[in-house]
């Protein structure tokens, strides 16, 4: 063999390997597109449908549609969702929103002092941080419902099945997140704060003015992956949230999945409709998420 | 007191851990005046505490005891936009996300200067540094001598007192280091100010300084002017620290022969042997069998026979590195070696004997116990 044959052949396999790869990640994609255009609310059984319909979609903007009850009689029935699954997606988004919002507030403060300032504690702290987020947020499931249900007849607005309660339990989960701006922080040289600190900047101003900016892309990538997770959690939210009215996206997708009945189309359509807004955070972000922000202040 | 005269007073600066307690002193008890106006270099190997001086004189560092000064007024607990001094670093600091113009504008800024006033600062400082046809550009679209430059226009537009230098030169290459040093003294001339440079560079404090603080382990080994420095060291640090290659220092014993005081070196053998007479005879008086320092300049030896004051020694040439118009020959002595600066273009060649004159006039004597000068 020649070493251009060779390198054809490596590069078939390398290819071929790389499409076996997409395959993997694509089909399931595909069927779930599917199967919320698909008549009838079954388990997605071929890739492409052989009835197209829209009633999935109908469902899902809760607007009403006639479903086929009995095809031999072609009886139908008026189908309208008592709580629209829009209001879901729309409590989903403001529920992962403002807490992301806040966890970006609260680790990017604590990132700070951990990666600034000098205090007794700060090790072991820290090191406790590590230990914390080893266990899932889940394992607190019970803790979480007993403090919401007791601050809640205290305080309405923080009680259960309220969006507020909610965003304060997803609010505790950020000792990963202030580790990973801390990282950030920390090649950030000391000497640029000091620098702005001789000029006249105040603490604060070094912060907002300085800091922050040069800062933007781990905010960004705190917020993506923390407004990903929270777009799609779902075992706090499933006992916080009681009430159907109050559901976020994650919940209400499942209770499509009635133990007699799973309505996968429904399912589906909703699946995809809540990737829309992750990309469209993701496409938002990514402006920051720029490589080289730090470089050019100093001399490495 | 003048404006800009900066007076530090028995500084100490001791590190404590998180729970306060100390772990490590950096400056240990120094004082030193100087005066407006002063170029003064504070310079000494890594560790020594040059830095956290400057840094507290900066107001960058707290300070552990003692008091620092400028201008007359106390600035111990004064914040570091408030002593009057802008400060320049090693690795720059600019910031990254902001223009040039945005960089040097940054300070007079956040004092709420008028805009005009920034705009025309800002411009002819930049003009003067040649920096005024990148106002726009960000940092990293420029060279590192570049950089530095605008981290000098940021010092220069807040028109302090006293300008803080931290190796603002180490991170260039050489050739720009030599620019930009004798941009910083024309700078130094042309605006008057007090300028406070630290180095490791012992080339850089030579060549800039009005006056050198030589320090070790957190300690002042010497201040003086670089001619001073150079001649008259007061201890074997300051000796072997400055001057390229640095002064040969030579263990032995004084002894008496012959009714003559002469310093025998220390070797198993083939010590040198060197008469003490004149000004080193009546040094070396009291240290009759006490182990001393033979201290000389490589350029106070030459192998021209010279009148008196001039004392021949005998030596093999070891290694000889001729640079044209003059030699390093670096000479066997009892315990090492001893290196001759040899004007005038010669070849030397290895295993050569030679006879080297040394002047005895530029010698120093070291008391080895104390490392101190025999004054």
């Amino acid at each position: 063999m020649t070493a251009s044959q060779k390198l054809l052949v490596r590069k078939t396999m390398a290819h071929a390997f790389m499409i076996c790869f997409l395959v993997l990640i694509l089909v399931p994609f595909v069927m779930v597109v599917s199967a919320s255009f698909r008549q009838g609310n079954f388990a997605p059984s071929r890739l492409i449908p052989d009835k197209v319909s829209l009633d999935h979609w109908k469902y899902v903007f809760g607007i009403p549609y006639q479903e086929v009850v009995n095809p031999a009689t072609g009886e139908t029935r008026l189908i309208k969702p008592s709580t629209p699954p829009l209001f879901w997606f729309w409590n989903s988004i403001k529920v992962s929103f403002i807490a992301s919002a806040g966890i970006i507030f609260l680790s990017g403060s604590a990132a700070y002092a951990f990666a600034r300032l000098r205090f007794r504690f700060k090790s072991i702290t820290l090191r406790g941080l590590l230990i914390l987020q080893m266990f899932p947020m889940v394992l607190s499931l019970v803790a979480f419902y007993v403090i919401l249900d007791f601050a809640g007849q205290y305080f309405r607005w923080i009680g259960l099945n309220t969006h507020s309660g909610l965003i304060m339990v997803y609010l505790g989960g950020i000792s990963n997140y202030i580790w990973m701006i801390k990282g950030y922080f920390e090649t950030i040289p000391p000497s640029m704060e000091e620098s702005a600190r001789i000029d006249g900047a105040s603490q604060f101003q070094t912060l907002t003015r300085i800091l922050i900016p040069i800062s933007l892309p781990i905010f960004a990538v705190v917020f993506i992956l923390s407004f990903i997770s929270y777009m799609s959690e779902y075992p706090v939210a499933s006992v916080v949230l009681q009430s159907g009215d109050n559901w976020t996206l994650a919940v209400g997708a499942n209770s499509f999945l009635y133990e007699q009945e799973k309505l996968w189309g429904r399912f589906a359509a909703l699946a995809v409709l809540s990737g829309v807004p992750i990309t469209v955070v993701f496409l938002m972000c990514q402006r920051f998420v720029i490589g080289g922000l730090t470089s050019g202040g100093v001399k490495e | 007191m003048s404006e800009g005269a900066v007076e530090i007073k028995n500084l100490v600066k001791t590190y404590v851990d998180d729970r306060g307690r100390p772990t490590f002193t950096a400056v240990k008890n120094i004082s030193l005046h100087i005066e407006d106006g002063e170029f003064m270099v504070l310079v000494g190997p890594s560790g020594c505490g040059k830095s956290t001086t400057l840094r507290m004189v900066a107001g960058l560092e707290k300070i552990s005891s003692g008091t620092i000064s400028i201008g007359g007024r106390v600035v111990n607990e004064m914040e570091p936009k408030d002593r009057g001094i802008a400060m320049v670093f090693q690795n720059y600091a600019l910031y990254p996300h902001m223009t040039l113009y945005n960089n040097m504008a940054f300070g007079l800024q956040l004092a709420k200067k008028s805009k005009d006033f920034i705009s025309e600062t800002v411009g002819r400082t930049s003009k003067a540094l040649g920096l005024d046809h990148m106002l726009e550009r960000k940092p990293h679209a420029l060279s590192g001598g570049q950089r530095q430059r605008v981290a000098l226009g940021r010092a220069i537009v807040r028109s302090p007192k006293v300008f803080l230098f931290d190796e603002p030169l180490s991170n260039l290459d050489a050739k720009m280091r030599v620019q930009m040093r004798s941009e910083i003294s024309k700078l130094h001339a042309q605006l008057g100010s007090t300028m406070i440079y630290v180095t490791h560079d012992q080339v850089e404090a030579m060549t800039m300084g009005d006056r050198i603080c030589v320090m070790r382990d957190g300690n002042i080994m010497q201040v003086a002017d670089p001619l001073t420095l150079y001649r008259q060291p007061d201890n074997l640090f300051v000796a072997g620290f400055i001057g390229s290659p640095p002064m040969n220092l030579i263990k032995g014993k004084v002894q008496k022969r012959d009714g003559g005081l002469f310093f025998v070196e220390t070797a198993e053998k083939n010590g040198l042997t060197i008469p003490l007479q004149g000004r080193l005879e009546s040094l070396a008086g009291k240290y009759v069998d006490k182990d001393i320092v033979f201290g000389v300049r490589p350029e106070h030896l030459s192998d021209q026979v010279k009148d008196s004051g001039h004392i021949p020694v005998v030596s093999t040439v070891e290694i000889s590195e001729p640079m044209g118009s003059e030699s390093l020959v670096y000479l066997k002595s009892g315990t090492g070696n001893m290196i001759a600066r040899i004007h005038g273009e010669h070849l030397f060649h290895l295993g050569e004997q030679v006879t080297v004159q040394i002047n005895l006039d530029k010698v120093s004597l070291f008391d080895a116990a104390t490392e101190n000068v025999i004054r």
